[in-house]
């Protein structure tokens, strides 16, 4: 007859405490997602914000864009994203930082950089070769498409600049779509720990979570509204909202135009909007 | 060779007055002297060395303890030399042959330094320049005076003295237009002496050292892989060479015999000096994988253009920016990746043609200081507390870019009865297009169009005419579109975004 098991008795373990566990959770990055007690960002610190230099975003952004992280910008077509993205780049390089673009459909314009005030010698230019319109050539805008990522990559493996940015702005949907998710979390793992920005453009959200830090561009409306409802914009995907420019009887003079922050490691930043106006230079 | 970012010029000159026994063993002494300084030496006719000290105040010390170290070790040769030390090759020639002991010039003070030597100092010189030819019959080299030398002093020295002129200073004083209208180009080139400049750089004795290495394989070998620890194998060396002269590499040059008897030649010029082993191998096989040999290597042979090494401070108060060896390999690899065309810096050119621009190489090696006024702004603004959700609206702060369509995009644009666009279609996926709500034009330019008849009908050279909108579509999207007028066509141009 067999003997009847008896299982020793089991030590208690001690409960961890509140601190063991969120850094338990950091460790792993879950953080963000179970708990919103990442420590604050001292604004005035340089080498964890950049700056935009658009007083109103900086100022909902608790001093501008993270270091460290991979943020988004996005918006759709005639949004201000790129007028916002020369913007970050003219003070990134008057803070006497180097900045990478990885332009992968090689869509920059010169003139509109230097009359944002880009330092274009500060500037490292990397002219893609993906079109908007591929044809019949989809695998070809595909290689172009993981090319331009390879060269992401490694710009950021150099270290050392102050802003790397991927600009797929106008890059077809399904040559994003067909990039294995797992590239952004690389980016981002590539990116940690660095005093490098890094800043994707796009027509809508990437990243999702590898993302650190997410700005949807848009129009605003005239009474001064943010021109996107908070919630359903992030639910449905970034419904485009349409931009009107300002003309008058003889000159387009710019976007009036709202930043809003749909995502964001430091939770109190999500949902927070920025208004401001661009104005076009009349030699561009 | 030189080198902006070094420190400024120091020379040294060493002048041993004659003695009693040969002034040829005076002079292979102050060449040994000179050795024990610097490689970089040039010697005179008379016993007399000068010595390029540039780069040996943070091993030696001031320019006074140069001289006094010089001093020293020329005593300790039996030579009781007169030494000036100047940022001028030719003040320090001067002061040297008019007193004995340590002379100093202060930087900038060359002329006042000579000022008040008589313009006999003159005659010296001249023999100095007259025994450069005696040296050359004996095989030793030495500078080859070119045309701006000036012809003997004798002639100009007498005109002076009848001016009564005494003193180099009051020579250096004289308007040289004046001057040149009586003496002609000689009066002109003694009066530069005169003021302690120089017409030529120093032209050292002994030839630069040459790094070059090369090896004959015993088995050919295919692929870069092997080759990349034939590299390795050779690049050490010369790495350690121009350590140990505090050279980097300007150039490489890779020379690579073939089977086929053929030889295989590249060359890369580096951003800045580099003498990593490492690094080095690394560039030079992606330059292989760019332009790979035809046939199997039996013969491997590097060479390299030495340059003054490097002196880097980083400091706490400026971001870090990549090394010079990260900046080569990125630049490199990304090469390789894109293409060399498809890198670099951009940079306005002096056209109106739209969208123009031209891509020089990136270089970090000048530093540029960032714009303090803008720094504080955004200081202040990264300071600004988080007041509200949805903030006031801030001035037009930011300047409207365009999004710039390489190859223009046909578009088909229907026009009102007033001449406006009133639709804008085209067939490319993506720019659907939509009826305009909103336009303002045309702005007509037109540039270039007396090229358009030459051989070269590239893009780039074609002339261009034509009336620019700009139009907001009911999508919400704003282009630039423009009509050529020379075959009434549309095209979409840029997006404003």
């Amino acid at each position: 007859m067999p003997l009847p098991l008896r299982t020793p008795a089991q030590p208690e373990t001690p409960r961890p405490d509140r601190e063991s566990l969120i850094a338990a959770l950091a460790a792993r990055q879950l953080d963000r997602t179970l708990t919103t007690s990442l420590a604050p960002i001292d604004p005035a610190d340089e080498t964890a914000i950049g700056a935009t230099n658009i007083p109103s975003l900086d100022a909902q952004l608790g001093g501008g864009f993270p270091r460290g992280q991979l943020s988004e910008l996005v918006g759709a077509r005639s949004s201000g994203r790129t007028s916002m993205l020369l913007q970050m780049m003219a003070a990134a390089t008057t803070r006497g930082e180097l900045v990478a673009l990885v332009d992968a459909l090689d869509m920059l314009d010169v003139s509109s950089a230097a009359a944002a005030g880009v330092d274009l010698d500060r500037l490292l230019w990397i002219r893609g070769h993906v079109v908007s319109n591929p044809g019949l050539c989809r695998d070809m805008n595909q290689r172009a498409m993981e090319q331009a990522v390879r060269a992401l990559t490694l710009v950021l493996q150099a270290g050392n600049l102050g802003l790397v940015v991927l600009d797929v702005g106008e890059a077809p949907a399904e040559a994003l779509r067909r990039l294995p998710f797992t590239t952004w979390l690389r980016l981002q793992k590539m990116v940690e720990g660095r005093q490098t920005m890094c800043v994707i453009v796009g027509n809508e959200p990437m990243a999702r979570s590898s993302a650190g830090l997410t700005v949807l561009v848009g129009a605003r409306q005239a009474d001064g509204a943010s021109g996107f409802s908070p919630k359903t914009d992030v639910v449905s995907g970034f419904s485009r909202t349409k931009t009107v420019g300002k003309f008058s009887d003889r000159l387009f003079e710019g976007f009036d135009l709202t930043a809003r922050v749909v995502r964001a490691r430091m939770r109190q930043y999500e949902d927070s909007v920025a208004s401001f106006s661009t104005a076009v230079a009349h030699h561009v | 060779m030189s080198d902006p970012s070094l420190a400024p010029a120091l020379y040294a000159c060493v002048y041993q007055p004659p003695l009693a026994d040969s002034a040829c063993s005076a002079a292979n002494v102050l060449t040994e002297l000179a050795e024990a300084f610097s490689p970089r030496y040039e010697r005179h006719g008379v016993p007399l060395v000068i010595i390029d000290i540039r780069g040996l105040d943070r091993l030696i010390g001031s320019p006074s303890t140069i001289g006094g170290e010089l001093r020293r070790e020329a005593a300790a040769r039996g030579l009781r030399a007169h030494i000036a030390i100047a940022r001028t090759r030719t003040a320090a020639m001067v002061l040297a042959l008019s007193s004995p002991g340590v002379r100093v010039a202060d930087a900038g003070q060359e002329a006042e330094a000579l000022a008040p030597i008589s313009i006999n100092i003159l005659e010296k010189l001249d023999q100095d320049l007259a025994s450069g030819s005696t040296l050359q019959a004996r095989g030793v080299p030495v500078p080859t005076p070119d045309a701006r030398s000036p012809k003997p002093a004798d002639a100009v020295l007498a005109v002076l003295t009848r001016w009564g002129i005494r003193t180099l200073g009051e020579f250096a004083a004289l308007p040289s237009a004046d001057l040149a209208a009586r003496l002609g180009r000689d009066g002109l080139a003694w009066q530069v002496i005169a003021r302690g400049e120089d017409t030529r750089p120093l032209v050292p004795s002994r030839a630069d050292e040459r790094f070059e290495s090369a090896l004959e394989l015993e088995w050919p070998i295919e692929g870069l892989e092997p080759l990349s620890f034939v590299l390795t194998r050779l690049f050490e060396p010369l790495s350690t060479r121009l350590e140990a002269r505090d050279r980097g590499a300007a150039a490489l040059h890779i020379e690579l015999g073939l089977v086929t008897r053929e030889r295989h030649q590249r060359s890369l010029e580096l951003p800045s000096p580099l003498r990593d082993v490492r690094t080095l191998r690394t560039l030079a096989l992606l330059d292989l994988e760019s332009h790979p040999p035809a046939a199997a290597i039996d013969r491997v042979a590097i060479t390299i253009d030495p340059t003054p090494g490097r002196v880097l401070q980083h400091t706490l108060f400026t971001r870090p920016h990549p090394t010079p060896e990260q900046l080569s390999t990125l630049l490199a690899r990304l090469g390789a990746l894109m293409g060399q065309d498809r890198i670099g810096t951009p940079a306005q050119v002096d056209s109106y043609r739209p969208g123009a621009f031209e891509m020089k190489p990136f270089a970090i090696e000048r530093e540029l200081q960032p714009q303090s006024s803008q720094r504080s702004r955004s200081s202040q603004n990264g300071l600004q507390p988080k007041n509200s959700a949805v903030s006031a609206c801030s001035a037009a702060d930011v300047t409207t870019a365009l999004r710039r369509c390489r190859q223009p995009v046909p578009a088909r644009v229907a026009v009102g009865g007033d001449g406006r666009p009133v639709r804008v279609t085209t067939d490319r996926r993506g720019f659907a297009g939509g009826g305009v709500t909103a336009c303002v034009g045309p702005w007509r330019t037109s540039g270039e169009w007396w090229q358009t008849n030459t051989r070269d009908r590239s893009h780039a050279s074609e002339g261009w005419d034509r009336d620019e909108w700009d139009v907001a579509l009911n999508d919400g999207a704003v282009y630039r579109i423009f009509r050529d007028r020379s075959t009434e066509a549309w095209f979409v141009e840029a997006i404003v975004d």
